[in-house]
């Protein structure tokens, strides 16, 4: 049972009055199935039942938050820290987009394995009503889901049944700045609240509950390039999160905000302004436009009380001629103090980027065996192709290994600095062919899994080389700031594919891929049982073998897959929860594949009971 | 002006060609032209409308379909000005040559087109 907020009478009096006007004494759908049957004046009839479809459209004051009339999940009680810390403690839970703070989204679900996967079958699904990507990785909490979907529609939903709950459809401002869709992963929830970042960079707290606004925080003024699509990570009263906008010459940032009032405790900008250190890593005034956005999620050392936190691209993305130097803190892994936003240490992944190679992908906090020592480490499949392996207490550099099956766009030196191959640089008339191109490699839109039992990442890859063409890029606020693009051969000649690869972390070496026709742009959760979830481009939710990639099983939900899997167990049942919905521009851009339909849909995956 | 378009209809009467645009003057320029690509990959085709046809939003420019005029001056003017209630801005007083970076757009835009 919902209630339907700032819905009135006015609408339906309006429509009755549009009714009356148009002489519609009838039941307009019998109208229109009266004026279809008949072939005389067949166009001016139908015209003038588009006419009063489009007046019905404009008329009605469509409703855009729904609140639930009753409290729902009540019974469970706040989300507090120690849940936050431990969220697996109870498997009916999925509380953080990384599964935990350290980023595994590796569950201990032992219940889907290799055996019983095969025998999963649709408990339930869900429209979003939205096109483009719909990329969310769903909360569960009290036998609540929440589900973001493109263009910011937030749902509650009853994870065992899929009923409505509530809903809020958040009203887009015209000329949003979403760089490359729009794109919303999900929520963070934290006491009673769940919290959702907007394409037009506000920063929203609903009542879990209910469904009510808390409050509503603007980041800041989108129309300057900026958008937020990325989950905030929750550290104890804080809410992190990050901004898009590295095409627009924005100044990147990462921001913490009072859980409870939606205050901004405090900024950290990613890029030095004048006189501060790393400055002096910018040509003139370069840092001015600088990009380096934050829009993905970080992890968070609770043993050490760090944050990490990673940067994307310098701007403009793919001329770097009026922007010389190593262009801090783009494209880097940044750890600071979560109390008050300051930088203990960082790494460059990409000094001086060109090809859009952010750094922003998913961060793994391991322990493992390096030298013969154990060290706290932090683990990354960076967009430029290599995995890293860096110490999380100081930010050394460990090693790096390459992911990718087509790399050649630079090596890796013993310091962890980028060895560039000259003819990788971006050209006026490209002839050459970079690997990988700037979407990866792994991209920071979607995530992986780690399975520490094997000490294995599993990271989905896009394999699709591109020219880069330069030129001459003319900087206005709010605008693209790019000056240059890629230009994707591959996948125009059909040779884009992708896979997913187990990376053991312990020597960076590649156990098993498990390939795809097309890259892959969907996330990744794993179990205990020894199950890697994910989707295609094709619309397949797949079950992969953790020890060898072997497909076990595979569902055709219809639309391309770019949302992140999530599993969680109720009454006893295990439950995998997958989106469906791609993005048709980004998928012919990427993939050379352009005859899916686009239309969010969820679906949720069970056993049958025996 | 008024001396200006009687010139012009003066030339236009006496079967005159139509005087040449400064982009027909760039069009057999190789540097102006690079200059004019340059400029087009950098700021116009990277994001909006792109160097190859489809899945873009904006309009894709070399398939000699002009929505707002089709002579030179009319393409200059658009990117001069922009265009209200769609997201082309005004570049009239960003390009770092001026209106001679504009023409130059222009050409390269008319040289890479394929009229047929």
């Amino acid at each position: 049972m919902i209630r339907r907020e700032r819905f009135s009478g006015r609408g339906l009096a309006w429509l009755g009055a549009v009714a009356l006007a148009l002489g519609c004494g009838s039941d307009p759908a019998s109208e229109l199935e009266s004026d279809a049957a008949s072939d005389s004046g067949r166009a001016q009839n139908v015209g003038e039942a588009q006419t009063m479809l489009e007046l019905i459209d404009d008329l009605v004051p469509l409703p855009t938050h729904w609140i639930a009339a009753e409290p729902v999940g009540e019974a469970s009680g706040p989300v507090d820290d120690a849940m936050l810390r431990d969220p697996f403690a109870d498997s009916s839970r999925w509380l953080h987009y990384a599964g935990d703070y350290r980023g595994a989204r590796h569950s201990p679900i032992e219940s889907l394995n290799p055996e019983s996967v095969g025998r999963l079958q649709v408990a339930w699904s869900f429209p979003t009503g939205t096109q483009q990507q719909f990329e969310v990785s769903p909360v569960v909490y009290a036998g609540v889901m929440y589900v973001a979907s493109s263009y910011n529609r937030l749902f509650a939903l009853d994870a065992r049944t899929g009923e409505l709950l509530w809903r809020y459809d958040h009203p887009q401002p015209p000329e949003l700045r979403a760089c490359c869709g729009p794109v919303s992963r999900g929520v963070a929830i934290v006491g009673d609240s769940v919290l959702m970042a907007t394409l037009d960079a506000r920063l929203l707290a609903f009542d879990r509950r209910t469904g009510e606004i808390l409050w509503n925080t603007e980041i800041i003024d989108y129309t300057r390039g900026y958008s937020a699509t990325s989950v905030p990570l929750i550290v104890g009263e804080r809410a992190i999160v990050g901004v898009a906008g590295g095409e627009f010459g924005i100044r990147g940032f990462f921001d913490a905000y009072d859980v409870t009032t939606g205050e901004r405790l405090w900024r950290h900008y990613t890029i030095p302004a004048a006189g501060e250190p790393g400055v002096e890593t910018w040509e003139g005034t370069s840092y001015e436009t600088g990009g380096a956005p934050t829009w993905s999620q970080g992890a968070y050392d609770v043993e050490t009380d760090t944050l990490f936190w990673t940067t994307g691209n310098p701007a403009p993305d793919f001329n770097g001629d009026l922007r010389g130097g190593d262009n801090l803190f783009s494209n880097a892994l940044l750890a600071v103090d979560p109390a008050t936003g300051e930088r203990k240490w960082h790494f460059q992944f990409t000094p001086h980027d060109v090809w859009d190679l952010d750094g922003n992908t998913q961060l793994f906090l391991v322990d493992v065996e390096f030298e013969g020592q154990r060290v706290p480490a932090i683990a990354q499949a960076n967009r430029n192709g290599y995995f890293y392996l860096l110490d999380r207490r100081d930010g050394r550099f460990l090693r790096a290994t390459q992911y990718v099956e087509q790399m050649n766009w630079a090596t890796i030196g013993p310091d962890g600095r980028p060895r560039i191959n000259p003819e990788a640089w971006p050209q006026d008339e490209p002839t050459y062919r970079v690997c990988p191109g700037n979407m990866g490699g792994m991209n920071g839109a979607w995530t992986g899994s780690f399975d520490p039992k094997r000490g294995l990442a599993f990271i989905p890859v896009i394999e699709a080389c591109q020219y880069f063409a330069k030129g001459l890029a003319i900087f206005s606020e709010g605008l693209p700031f790019l000056a240059g693009t890629p230009d994707t051969i591959d996948a125009a000649a059909g040779k884009a594919y992708g896979h997913v690869s187990a990376i053991d972390v312990r020597t960076g070496e590649i156990r098993w891929r498990a390939r795809d026709r097309y890259p892959m742009m969907a996330g990744v959760v794993s179990t205990a049982g020894g199950v890697v979830f994910t989707g295609n481009l094709e619309g397949e939710a797949l079950a992969l073998d953790s020890s060898t990639g072997e497909l076990l099983w595979s569902f055709r939900m219809g639309g391309g897959v770019r949302s992140q899997p999530i599993v969680f167990e109720l009454d006893g049942r295990p439950y995998m929860a997958l989106g469906s919905g791609s993005w048709a521009t980004s998928d012919a851009f990427l993939a050379g594949l352009d005859k899916i339909p686009e239309g969010g849909h969820l679906f949720v995956f069970t056993l049958p009971e025996r | 002006m008024i001396r200006l378009l009687g010139l012009v209809w003066l030339s236009a009467s006496l079967g005159c060609p139509a005087p040449e645009s400064p982009a027909d003057v760039y069009a057999r320029d190789p540097a102006a032209i690079a200059r004019g690509r340059r400029l087009f990959v950098g700021t116009c085709g990277a994001y909006c409308h792109g160097l190859q046809p489809g899945h873009r939003d904006a309009p894709f420019l070399f398939d000699c379909e002009w929505k707002h005029g089709e002579r030179d001056e009319d393409i200059f003017r658009v990117i001069q000005e922009g265009v209200a209630e769609t997201r082309m801005p005004s570049f009239g007083d960003k390009m770092p040559e001026g209106d001679e970076d504009i023409w130059k757009l222009v050409a390269y835009l008319r040289t890479k087109s394929n009229c047929g």
